[in-house]
């Protein structure tokens, strides 16, 4: 069996979610109500590969909300009282989802192993970043030229470039796409010059002094509400890749020659008996999912129970070819753009 | 959102012992354990009389929590606290009458609901979340004790279990009437357990994390867990 911890992108829609399951005295309930809330299992349901095989999941609402995120205790003891209702449930490999790992990472819970009367095994735990990592690449590799970008020529921002993904995906993009400019964006410059000794180039910009110059921007930082993007500044055509969550890129852009693509996400053939998905507004929810939920199907399809991904800057190349790879052979496909949303391409100057 | 809410400051210490407004507050729920485990014994022995055929068993638990007792109340002497045992008594009241009704009528399921998972599952809760921010001679009686719960949440866990179909809306029953209580008295220890820095918040999931486990594998289904507990979390 394998696990996938999740939340609601917000705590009003955790309230939706609780009124639609019929829990009413939950859904008017106080945020702090929330904060004593403890882990929630609901869902178990079957995947079935395309080679065949079939395996169950289980979802785990961690009962965490961003509103969270400020109250450190709170959000700490989601995570962890999630992690261990996982183990104890026998369950062999699970995906920290969407804030979770962030937490874990920023939070630095390995140091926690010993949660109540349970020592957490890591083995059963993967932050799911290797194979967000690839579908991130293959969607820009797959998507940049449907725009008329030839990657050879092109100028790719990676914005969060030091961050578990965003490291991962500046090793592929230099190494395996061929990408001409690699514009590296993030925080810390510490990390900044160790990624660029370690790709062996990349040229270091702020947010600003990138975002005019990028052909292809893939985004894997959590991005602060107030940011604003002069859609006009930007290079026509633009593919973005949103890959941050939660995803908030669609309405900061506006302009007939750039693309927003929602990152990190794959399609599966054929349609999973879950109804989690509906919630994360997904296309189509019965197929839809993070790339980080979909390792943990991999690995259990694969028998790989281990912490496939795990802690900050350890993704190779290796690892994301091996994810890549089972992703292609159980079914799994990367999301691309609509071919309606592609605009016809900019007549050369 | 700001990246530095994702950076968290340095963890609470250790409270100080010998300060009054510590010592008072200990003195409750000092008592408040005490008692716990003094009716905790006399409740596994009235136990006995409903289920003959686990008297033996039964009254090994009750033994078990007279140890505990004593445990406790060393505790109390080592930090030079008095415990407020008429607080306690009043404290437990609600809870101890329930049973009392219940036992009276037979009831071997409510009156397992009450005392083998609830009463354990908010020990376990208090305990745990005790154990950090003891001091250590306490630290290391209630690490003894906390195990103990565990067994005992198990038998109450396995019997239900064993007899769970018989038992479904009797237990669902108790919950809905006892929970609220429960909901009631840790808002009661709320401010004293804050003072021995115990949050109430970590207290009642804490709680919820147990039951709903041992509510688990007795047989009812993740969607009766979040409508069962919805009673203790919602005033």
């Amino acid at each position: 069996m394998f696990g996938l911890i999740g939340h609601s992108s917000s705590f009003s829609e955790a309230r939706l979610k609780a009124r639609d399951l019929g829990f009413e005295d939950l859904a008017d309930g106080e945020l702090d109500i929330w904060c004593s809330a403890p882990p929630q299992l609901l869902e178990t349901f079957e995947v079935t590969s395309n080679t065949g095989k079939t395996i169950q999941g289980t979802y785990i609402d961690s009962c965490f909300v961003p509103e969270m995120l400020s109250r450190f205790k709170t959000a700490t003891r989601k995570v962890q009282n999630a992690m261990e209702l996982a183990q104890k449930r026998g369950i062999n490999i699970t995906a920290l989802g969407g804030f979770t790992s962030i937490i874990f990472e920023n939070f630095n819970l390995a140091k926690f192993q010993q949660i109540r009367s349970t020592l957490l095994q890591w083995e059963r735990f993967t932050t799911g970043n290797t194979h967000t990592a690839w579908v991130i690449c293959r969607q820009v590799e797959q998507n940049a030229p449907l725009m008329g970008i030839d990657l050879a020529k092109a100028r790719v921002a990676v914005v969060g470039a030091t961050g578990d993904i965003g490291s991962a995906v500046c090793r592929w993009l230099s190494r395996r796409s061929g990408v001409a400019d690699l514009l590296l964006v993030a925080r810390q410059q510490q990390r900044l010059n160790d990624l660029r000794t370690e790709l062996g180039g990349g040229e270091v910009l702020s947010l600003e002094e990138a975002l005019p110059e990028a052909d292809v921007v893939v985004w894997v930082a959590s991005l602060p509400q107030t940011l604003t993007i002069d859609s006009a500044s930007l290079r026509k055509p633009c593919l973005m890749i949103d890959g941050g969550y939660p995803k908030n890129l669609d309405g900061k852009v506006n302009s007939p020659h750039v693309n927003v693509l929602k990152g990190g996400i794959v399609e599966f053939a054929r349609d999973i008996g879950w109804q989690m998905m509906e919630m994360a507004e997904m296309a189509n929810p019965r197929r839809q999912l993070f790339a980080c939920f979909a390792e943990a199907m991999l690995l259990e399809f694969e028998d790989w129970h281990t912490n496939f991904s795990w802690g900050r800057n350890n993704i190779t190349l290796e690892a994301m070819e091996q994810i890549g790879a089972a992703s292609i052979r159980h079914g799994f496909s990367v999301l691309g753009l609509e071919a309606a949303s592609i605009s016809p391409l900019p007549i050369a100057a | 959102m700001a990246s530095s809410v994702l950076v968290p400051s340095v963890a609470d210490g250790l409270p100080d012992f010998s300060s009054e407004a510590y010592k008072s507050a200990y003195s409750r729920i000092n008592a408040i354990v005490i008692e716990g485990e003094q009716e905790a014994h006399d409740n596994y022995i009235s136990l006995g009389s409903l289920i003959p055929t686990q008297v033996e068993e039964l009254a090994q638990l009750a033994r078990m929590e007279l140890k505990h007792m004593k445990g406790f109340q060393a505790c109390g002497k080592n930090l030079g606290v008095e415990a407020d045992m008429a607080f306690a008594k009043t404290f437990f009241a609600p809870l101890h009458n329930n049973f009392k009704q219940a036992l009276a009528a037979n009831q071997v399921v409510t009156c397992l609901v009450i005392q083998a998972l609830m009463i354990e599952a908010f020990a376990i809760a208090a305990y745990h979340i005790y154990i950090p921010v003891a001091d250590p001679f306490a630290r290391k009686i209630t690490e003894g004790v906390v195990k103990d719960e565990y067994t005992h949440l198990n038998y109450g866990q396995e019997w239900l279990k064993a007899n769970f179909e018989a038992s479904r809306s009797e237990i669902e029953q108790a919950n809905r009437i006892n929970l609220p209580i429960i909901r009631r008295m840790l808002e009661q220890v709320a401010n004293d357990a804050a003072e021995l820095h115990m949050e109430k918040e970590s207290l009642i999931e804490d709680f919820l994390i147990a039951y709903q486990e041992a509510l688990m594998e007795i047989g009812f289904s993740p969607r009766d867990l979040a409508r069962m507990s919805a009673a203790a979390l919602v005033s």
